[in-house]
């Protein structure tokens, strides 16, 4: 008995539709992108109410173990030592724009006489209102209500 | 262009980051060398201690109770401060816990209008 070969269809993949999935990517990249002056690694405290920061709002971040880096909003974070240096750094930013909204990115762990000085900074600089950046509190992580 | 748009895309997932921007806002009074007086008994204090314990007026409370504490005070008078002092040593996150608990009050039928904050240097040069 003679066995016929079997006719086998070649394996393709379509690449038609490649550009227009490439295209919305970046479309979606593009509306979406977002430079991050602060890449400071903080676990944010979860709240039920957030509010949008202001884009290009100066940030002040302070992490687990105290270090604090400051940006203006446009230029990368710089380390500071002190909460002295958050006091002249934000008196030079409130002076050029005294409408100028901060952000605190501060670790929740992080004790409170940390966040307390800094804040006092700010009061000091006659910085108008701070954003307390926090996370989406869900109802297994005990946000607000607890 | 294939080439061109795949660096687009690859230099767009390299650099951007789904970073947080949302977050509470916190109105900073205005720096104020006679700043008014406040009576003690006409302010509700809550004080956030190490390990996350609460008291309000000095009696120890769950943070579920605190709104229900505050409902007959600001019933009487909305305009009643609500003071939170955190323990230097308390956790920050345990400070914005109480706070977005009175912020989101609003949502749950008890707006709390007078929310303060004092810094140590305040609580040090004005509290009696």
């Amino acid at each position: 008995m003679r066995l016929q070969a079997r006719i086998r269809a070649g394996a393709v993949i379509p690449t038609a539709s490649m550009a227009d999935i490439v295209f919305l990517l970046i479309i979606f990249f593009i509306l979406t992108f977002n430079i991050e002056v602060d890449k400071a690694r903080v676990v944010l405290p979860k709240s039920e109410l957030r509010f949008e920061v202001p884009k290009k709002a100066a940030v002040v971040s302070i992490t687990e173990n105290g270090q604090m880096r400051v940006s203006d909003g446009d230029a990368a974070s710089t380390a500071v030592s002190s909460p002295e240096d958050v006091l002249s750094f934000a008196t030079g930013v409130i002076a050029g724009n005294p409408e100028k909204e901060f952000v605190l990115k501060a670790d929740l762990n992080v004790p409170y006489k940390s966040v307390d000085r800094v804040v006092d900074m700010l009061k000091q600089a006659r910085v108008p209102v701070v954003y307390l950046l926090s996370d989406q509190a869900t109802a297994e992580s005990g946000g607000g209500g607890g | 262009m294939a080439d061109i748009t795949f660096l687009l895309i690859i230099f767009f997932m390299v650099t951007s980051t789904f970073a947080a921007t949302r977050g509470l806002d916190f109105a900073l009074p205005k720096e104020d060398r006679n700043p008014p007086v406040v009576e003690k008994e006409e302010s509700v204090l809550i004080a956030v201690h190490p390990g996350g314990m609460l008291e309000v007026d000095g009696r120890p409370i769950q943070i579920g109770g605190i709104l229900d504490y505050l409902k007959p005070k600001l019933e009487r008078n909305p305009n009643k401060p609500v003071i939170i002092r955190p323990d230097p040593n308390a956790a920050y996150g345990d400070m914005v816990r109480i706070y977005d608990l009175l912020r989101s009050g609003k949502d749950k039928g008890l707006e709390v209008r007078n929310i303060s904050i004092p810094t140590q240097r305040e609580i040090d040069q004005f509290w009696y």
